[in-house]
């Protein structure tokens, strides 16, 4: 009875949230009230598949989620991003008949690593992807062993976990667990024989804190790495990137499936990766995955296209907070072969929680743009002198500082017409693209 | 002046952007005509201590810290005699943890510091981050930061920040936050502390020169902008503060 209640005080609320522009974890939260294990006592499908990790959650659910539709599953997901337990609950019991059932094929999970243990709490994945592991909003998160061992109670023996083969920490979830299937990349053409970035934390083993070494890197620390010590290394992948063609824009796939890229970035191809193998175990055919995945452009908007005067433009989302999105980023407009100037905004460090903590920005390789075609940059927001003393430390010499992010729109749009990158994050973004004009 | 700056692990305790400290005070150094080198320490390498201006470690997850402890052990005679003759030191984040007596973990299991200082860090299932504006008794100005820690630490009878309008300190909320001694800085502030705090990088600075019998240079280099993000983190954490 209480299952009922709770249920159809999700609807109800969830419908009202709807018509006012509520959020999407409050009806969960009624329903976890009045019978806190529902998510226990309700049917749900024969795929539940969860992604987490530090990067490329949304990307990777919105891909996976694309491929199982066209394979003509019907998928629930969580695409409004709520990501805890409050959000599923209202996730699973909106998409809930009265009697309980979840009405799909797959039940696919966002799931915020922190919190993971706690959403699966009364269910268990029987796919959990991890995607990565590494430095993100360390000021909720501590740093990323703290969250590995967040998430490790919510790996359940029978879950069969889909894992970075590149990432030496993601990677440890297989130790003594059964069933794990690795996705990676071989040493292909973006590959470099040694870790980049402004710090280093695959320089010692998680496992045994022996020192790392590598045969070949993809980004910061992520490649193929083996313990002098212990002989913690990159195991054999199952589904495996075998070659990136970034003058077609194009990955193979296990040797034989080609996707084309709709963005060359390292982040999009381990994504487009992790989405592929997750859809491969349920089922999914390879055709299928390549035809979705080919040239797939993300609905999430975090790459955005627009005109600000004589300038073409684009954003590039990069989490605050996470030195690795923001090294991505860089690496893209340094890999960029137009002049190009970079406005890169720090207003309000996070948009969910207050914080003045700007550490993070010293483990940002801002050096990444002392490039010849990066004619200057251009540093803005409440946080300009953070980021402006910060730049002082490193080898780019043309940057200025401008507090004011209007201004500094204004400045930019009556200058110059080289292609202009904004990097920010999705709490500052709206700033900026409030005075441009976008392109669909 | 020649000084020797000694940097302890610089790549297993560096979370935060912990090295900053050490550029920043590099760049400050050098800006008033000393000559400046940068010697690093890695767990099993080699080390000379002996003519060591200014020892640092930063912060690392908690299982880094046990790590780097193995290893820092075999200095701990060395150190405290420095620490004795008046060398500056700053240990900043999980590496505070590293110069008191005994670290326990959250797991039950507990090893030995350096001793260095008589405290003791209890490491929990919480984890206590929040921004922190507090005050010390070595200059007028607020210090600003940011706590990410795990632990409570008990037995410090020198603190270095005497009292905070925000964040946890050593055992509580609000209370005193660090450990100062001598020219030993230590704090649980995370991340680049002296960048963030000008003051203090001034204050550090001026220990190294203390030791060597020399009252820092009344020409001092600006650093405008370090002054202006200090400026406008104070006034936004002090405004936390009194809205508390």
């Amino acid at each position: 009875m209480r299952k009922l209640f709770a249920i159809m005080v999700c609807k109800l609320s969830h419908f009202v949230g709807r018509l006012v522009g509520k959020g999407s974890s409050l009806p969960g939260k009624f329903a976890l009230k009045i019978c806190p294990d529902v998510l226990r006592r309700v049917k749900l499908p024969e795929h539940i598949i969860a992604v987490t990790g530090s990067n490329g959650k949304t990307s990777t659910v919105e891909m996976i989620a694309a491929i199982l539709q066209a394979d003509g599953k019907t998928v629930v997901y969580n695409k409004e991003g709520s990501n805890q337990i409050e959000g599923v609950t209202t996730l699973v019991l909106t998409h809930a008949t009265l009697g309980g059932r979840v009405r799909a094929d797959v039940l696919l999970i966002e799931s915020d690593e922190r919190y993971a243990a706690h959403t699966f709490r009364y269910f268990h994945p029987t796919e959990f992807v991890v995607t990565n592991l590494y430095r993100d909003q360390l000021t909720r998160n501590g740093h990323p062993e703290w969250v590995y061992d967040s998430i490790l109670p919510a790996i359940h023996p029978e879950t069969e976990l889909l894992l970075n083969a590149d990432d030496p920490l993601s990677s440890c979830f297989a130790r003594g667990h059964g069933r794990v299937k690795w996705f990676g990349l071989d040493k292909c053409s973006v590959s470099g024989d040694e870790p980049t970035g402004a710090y280093r934390d695959g320089a010692y083993c998680p496992v045994c804190h022996g020192p790392m070494e590598y045969d070949y890197v993809h980004y910061n620390h992520i490649g193929a790495f083996r313990c002098t010590k212990c002989g913690h290394r990159k195991p054999e992948t199952d589904y495996t990137v075998t070659a990136v063609d970034l003058d077609e824009s194009a990955v193979t796939i296990d040797g034989e499936v080609r996707i084309a890229l709709a963005f060359r970035s390292i982040y999009n191809i381990y994504n487009i990766l992790a989405a592929y193998a997750a859809c491969r175990e349920c089922g999914v055919g390879r055709e299928t995955a390549a035809a979705v995945l080919s040239n797939y452009l993300l609905k999430n908007g975090r790459m955005q296209r627009f005109r600000l005067g004589a300038h073409e433009g684009m954003l590039l989302t990069s989490k605050h907070e996470n030195s690795v999105a923001y090294d991505t980023n860089l690496r893209y407009i340094a890999a960029s072969d137009r002049d190009c100037v970079v406005l890169v905004i720090v207003d309000a460090v996070s948009r969910k929680y207050f914080t003045s903590e700007t550490s993070w920005l010293w483990d940002v390789d801002f050096d990444r743009l002392r490039a010849p075609h990066v004619k200057r940059v251009v540093l803005a927001g409440r946080y300009c002198n953070d980021l402006a003393e910060r730049f002082s430390y490193t080898g780019v010499e043309n940057w200025s500082v401008e507090p004011s992010i209007p201004a500094a729109a204004a400045e930019l749009k009556s200058t110059g017409d080289e292609e202009l990158f904004v990097v920010t994050c999705f709490s500052d973004r709206a700033k900026i693209l409030s005075r441009v004009e976008k392109e669909a | 002046m020649e000084v020797r700056i000694i940097h302890f692990y610089p790549r297993l305790m560096d979370l935060y952007g912990s090295r900053a400290n050490v550029l920043a005070l590099e760049r400050y150094l050098k800006l008033l005509g000393c000559g400046v080198t940068v010697e690093t320490v890695v767990p099993g390498g080699g080390a000379d201590l002996s003519r060591g201006d200014f020892f640092y470690m930063g912060a690392g997850t908690e299982r880094s810290a046990r790590a780097a402890m193995e290893d820092f052990a075999r200095f701990g005679g060395r150190l405290k005699e420095a620490a004795q003759d008046g060398a500056a030191m700053l240990f900043a984040g999980t590496a505070m943890d590293l110069i008191g007596t005994t670290v326990r973990e959250a797991d039950g299991s507990a090893y030995d510091a350096l001793g260095l200082a008589s405290f003791v860090t209890e490491h929990g299932r919480r984890r206590i981050v929040e921004d922190v504006y507090g005050h010390t008794d070595l200059y007028p100005e607020a210090v600003v930061g940011f706590m990410n820690k795990c632990g409570v630490v008990t037995g410090v009878e020198t603190p270095l920040l005497t009292g905070l309008e925000l964040g946890f300190g050593n055992e509580r909320e609000r209370g005193p936050e660090g450990f100062h001694w001598k020219n030993v800085f230590a704090s649980q502030l995370t991340g680049p502390l002296l960048v963030k705090n000008p003051k203090l990088l001034e204050t550090v600075a001026a220990a190294v020169y203390a030791r060597r019998g020399k009252p820092l240079p009344v020409d001092r280099p600006a650093d405008p902008w370090a002054e202006k993000a200090y400026a406008v983190t104070e006034e936004e954490l002090r405004a936390r503060a009194q809205a508390k």
